[in-house]
């Protein structure tokens, strides 16, 4: 359809490229798209300012050209069946406006990757406590469009908990901001709320202001193997009802072997604090636990931490992530056939499918992950799928009810009237 | 119009029309609507009592089915309606304009259901905040946002405020806890937003109503999150010559990388209110005093305590005192949460101001309320959130004097401005409502109101539901203070 609309209009991409050209201030920032990208959009537009990128969008709203933010990641790749005419990089947008660290805030531009961000606040032993797979790929950008999240949910909680102030590019190019730098703010209408999970669909995120949270003083990771997984998920239960933990993880026994090297499902606890604080919890840790508990501290507690937070199979076919009441997270597994990192406590877990026959298949099989889901008072999301069953029809977001579903369609028809923010992939079809 | 005599009182109607009042009864009862003039007088403000306007009627729905009808009536007739919860609040957000009909949700004040093994409750919006807390005591539980006026303030109120309190310096503000939403849309509908789950499916409607100050309809029932007491806490007094070493004593203490519970500071303008009010032992020559409370397991606890009180010390305290026990905790709480009510005691009205400042300004903008002060000869005491530099000037003045309440009415915008000018906001938390609404330019563009009102209008396309708050209208701001303005001045 988008390939049908250029040549009704008898443009080439060249003179299109050419046109996006002009609006920006310095040459070679627009080139038709290649490789990974290409399946996104079909040109790429880097602005390197908040006016660039305005222009840009009044002629895509003005020449009804579809425009996405290019993020790096893949999860617009996930969620895109057809790549959109236009696809703008932050790549050029990656600065830290100002950081602060004795306030406790930082402001970012929105093309800085995370794990950019955290190194250089490393030196003031803060960090902003957002921690998705692979943070040296993912940009403010979209950590704030796509709502991601990882271990550390469980304590410092997830983007709208920690994003108080954003800057986004919408209808006509408009430059808007909301919220501010400090930490405690309820002037305005919470534009952070709505942007944040928006996936692209409302406008493009300039500038994301962030409270930042101090790295605990000292910290251990306890690994517990246990049989079988519902007495691994009793056992991570008695350990979040009785300490304050960082965070806390029930593994598939495949994803344990990645881990830790057995194949069994494994308990995993950070927990934090100084001396006296981390002393008692890993004794009581110990008590409840029994069995074989491995402690690690320093770099082979890091390194075990990455490899937890950045858990992925080369060969998965569905990758989805479900949020079910939290008591009901272990039976929800139970129930699913699937590989998976659970966070227990907060009642999410990603689940992994390896071996999928055909898209016929992964559509029963997402079926009927996302009933057990429902059943348990949640939902769920398809996060990636292989490219040869992303013919199927699956449904990568979920539904919701009638009446809040007329309101985001109202959302997205008042924020984007002219229909080009990355549109026809989101919840609903929006 | 219409004008009847009742008994025991008069009312009078401007605008409404008797058989609307007829259907409205149908819907809620007789006892579920008040009309006397005398009785109306209660809700003519709320805690901001600059600006009062008494609405025409008010309307007392028991549960969601009452609300939707009786929105879908005014609806029907055109008539805008103003939500009101316990009346707390301070910006004049449930204060009438160009609303005659006003819907409180004090009936709707049932605790729903309990949920320990997922740490959920689910409430009517009537509900008072302090009652959801001490239904979970004995199970170990909390409900985290804790306002000073918790005995008193609704979930309703708090969720349209997105409310903070002390505590909220750790356990994070309103938005933070709630989860789901029940909300009766201006013409009726009843919408469910958001779930029991955390994460969020589409867009964060619930995200957009926490903090929507009444403007997007009525919220009937919420879904909250508990939070798990604190095995043990520290509760200390700092006692300092003046604001500006409390000041940096409390910057000392975040840089540490310490987060405290609560770090709550009073002046000594305060200090004297609350001292003479509630004799709890303040030191009334002090300067200025903080309350820093740490909470957490109690292993560790006093090695944090210690790094506390050496850091306070180190910072410039000239004493610091440990709580001994619950009893003392409980008095220095009680004296910072009732502090509004002792100020009460030395001028006859006073306006609480809120704003915000990166916390490292905290010295400055005490410094410039001091100049305030001076400038506009009013006396202003400090009692507020240092901890997240969230700033509560207390302006006293006296309403019978039409230059005392021009000169507090500047005073608190000369304030917000100098926060404004130092990177922080115009509200922390308790709102732009009427009072600030046009200040709102100070900090955001035209463009950034333009789409905030677009997101307003996706829930009520018609400005029906709390007309005139938040964003200011170019031509309507000058019609509505004047009338607004009648009984205080
Ligand atoms: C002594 C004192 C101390 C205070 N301390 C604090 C504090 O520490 N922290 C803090 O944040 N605030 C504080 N406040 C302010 C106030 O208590 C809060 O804003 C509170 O949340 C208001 O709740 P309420 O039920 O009284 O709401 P109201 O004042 O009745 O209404 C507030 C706003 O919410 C709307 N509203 C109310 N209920 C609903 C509903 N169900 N649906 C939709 N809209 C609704 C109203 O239209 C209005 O705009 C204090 C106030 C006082 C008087």
């Amino acid at each position: 359809m988008t390939e049908a609309l250029i040549k009704s209009n008898h443009l080439s991409l060249e003179r299109l490229a050419a046109a996006f050209e002009s609006l920006l201030s310095d040459s070679g920032r627009v080139r038709i798209a290649q490789g990974p990208d290409a399946e996104v959009a079909s040109l790429v537009v880097e602005p390197t300012t908040v006016a660039e990128l305005g222009e840009i969008v009044r002629k895509c709203e003005s020449d009804s050209l579809a425009l996405v933010p290019l993020a790096g990641g893949n999860t617009l790749r996930q969620i895109r069946r057809h790549p959109a005419i236009v696809g703008v990089s932050l790549s050029r947008m990656d600065r830290i406006v100002n950081y602060e660290p004795h306030d406790m805030t930082v402001v970012a531009q929105a093309g800085i990757t995370l794990g950019k961000l955290n190194q250089a606040m490393a030196e003031y032993r803060q960090h902003l406590p957002l921690d998705p797979p692979h943070p040296e790929k993912v940009t403010l950008g979209s950590l704030v469009a796509c709502a991601k999240a990882g271990p550390l949910r469980l304590s410092e909680g997830r983007v709208r908990d920690l994003l108080i102030g954003i800057e986004f590019i919408g209808h006509q190019g408009r430059a808007v901001r909301a919220g501010g730098r400090v930490v405690k703010n309820v002037a305005g209408y919470d534009l952070m709320k709505v942007m944040t999970g928006s996936y692209g669909t409302l406008g493009i995120i300039t500038e994301t202001v962030f409270k930042v949270r101090p790295v605990p003083e000292k910290w251990e990771l306890l690994l517990a193997p246990f049989e079988n997984a519902s007495d691994a998920f009793e056992a991570a239960d008695g350990l979040y009802q009785q300490l304050p933990l960082l965070h806390l993880e029930v593994l598939s026994p495949v994803v344990s072997s990645q881990i830790s090297g057995t194949r069994k499902s494994l308990v995993v606890a950070a927990i934090g604090g100084n001396d006296a604080e981390v002393e008692y919890q890993r004794g009581l840790a110990r008590d409840r636990l029994k069995g074989a508990l491995s402690t690690l501290t320093d770099v082979a507690a890091f390194e075990t931490y990455v490899r937890l937070r950045d858990v992925e199979f080369e060969d998965a076919a569905i990758e989805a992530q479900i949020a079910v009441l939290p008591a009901k997270l272990a039976s929800c597994l139970n129930a699913l056939q699937c590989e998976y990192v659970a966070y227990a406590g907060s009642g999410v877990a990603r689940l992994f499918a390896r071996e999928v026959k055909d898209a016929k298949q992964a559509l029963e099989l997402v079926s009927e992950w996302r009933a057990k889901a429902r059943a348990s008072g949640g939902h769920l999301r398809v996060v990636s799928l292989a490219k040869e069953l992303r013919s199927a029809g699956i449904a990568m977001f979920d539904t919701v009810n009638e009446g809040a579903m007329k309101l985001m369609a109202e959302l997205k028809r008042r924020f984007d009237p002219a229909g080009i923010f990355n549109p026809g992939c989101f919840i609903g079809g929006l | 119009m219409g004008n009847h005599l009742g008994n025991g009182g008069s009312y009078h109607f401007r605008s409404l029309n008797p058989g609307l009042i007829d259907r409205l009864r149908s819907i809620v009862g007789e006892e579920g609507l008040i009309y006397r003039a005398s009785e109306l007088k209660v809700y003519e403000c709320d805690g901001w009592t600059i600006e009062k306007n008494t609405p025409e009627l008010l309307v007392l729905p028991k549960n969601t089915a009452e609300v939707s009808a009786v929105l879908r009536t005014l609806y029907a007739e055109g008539i805008a309606f103003v939500p009101r919860g316990a009346g707390t609040g301070l910006s004049g957000g449930s204060l009438p304009l160009n609303a005659p009909v006003m819907v409180c949700t004090s009936r709707m004040n049932r605790i729903l259901s309990i949920d320990y093994a997922n740490r959920r409750v689910e409430v009517e919006s009537g509900v008072v905040n302090l009652h959801v807390s001490n239904a979970v005591k004995a199970a170990g539980f909390f409900y985290a946002p804790d306002p000073s006026s918790q005995a008193a303030c609704t979930i309703g109120g708090n969720i349209s405020e997105n409310s903070g309190g002390p505590h909220t310096l750790k356990y994070g503000v309103t938005t933070n806890h709630v989860l789901g939403l029940e909300l009766v849309l201006p013409d009726g509908e009843v919408v469910e937003l958001g779930s029991a789950v955390e994460e969020t499916c589409g867009y964060d409607l619930v995200g957009a109503v926490v903090g929507a100050e009444g403007t997007v309809g009525i919220v009937t029932r919420a879904t909250l999150k508990l939070t798990r007491q604190p095995e043990a806490c520290r509760t200390f007094l700092a006692i300092f010559a003046d604001v500006d070493s409390a000041t940096r004593a409390v910057s000392a203490i975040i840089a540490a990388g310490v987060i405290p519970a609560a770090i709550e500071m009073m002046d000594q303008l305060i200090i004297q209110a609350v001292e003479e009010a509630f004799h709890v032992g303040l030191p009334k020559e002090a300067g200025a005093v903080v309350i820093i409370e740490i909470d957490g397991l109690a292993a560790g606890i006093d090695e944090r305590a210690e790094q506390v009180r050496s850091l306070v010390l180190a910072n410039g305290a000239k004493e610091i005192r440990l709580a001994r026990d619950e009893t003392e905790r409980a008095a220095l709480w009680k004296a910072r949460k009732r502090a509004f009510g002792a100020v009460g005691r030395l001028a006859p009205n006073y306006a609480t101001q809120d704003g915000v400042v990166p916390r490292t300004r905290l010295p400055e903008i005490l410094r410039e309320i001091t100049n305030v002060s001076r400038r506009y000869n009013l006396r202003i005491g400090n009692v507020f959130h240092a901890g997240d530099g969230n700033i509560h000037p207390i302006i006293l003045y006296d309403e019978r004097d039409p230059d005392q309440v021009r000169r507090a009415i500047e005073a608190g915008r000369d304030i917000l401005k100098a926060c404004v000018e130092m990177g922080g906001s115009l509200s922390g938390e308790h709102g732009i409502g009427a009072e600030k609404m046009n200040e709102m330019p100070l900090l955001f563009s035209p463009d950034d109101l333009i789409v905030m009102a677009e997101l307003r209008r996706v829930f009520d396309p018609l400005e029906r539901s709390n007309p005139n708050k938040v964003i200011p209208q170019p031509g309507a701001c000058v019609e509505v203070a004047a009338p607004r303005r009648q009984v205080a001045v």
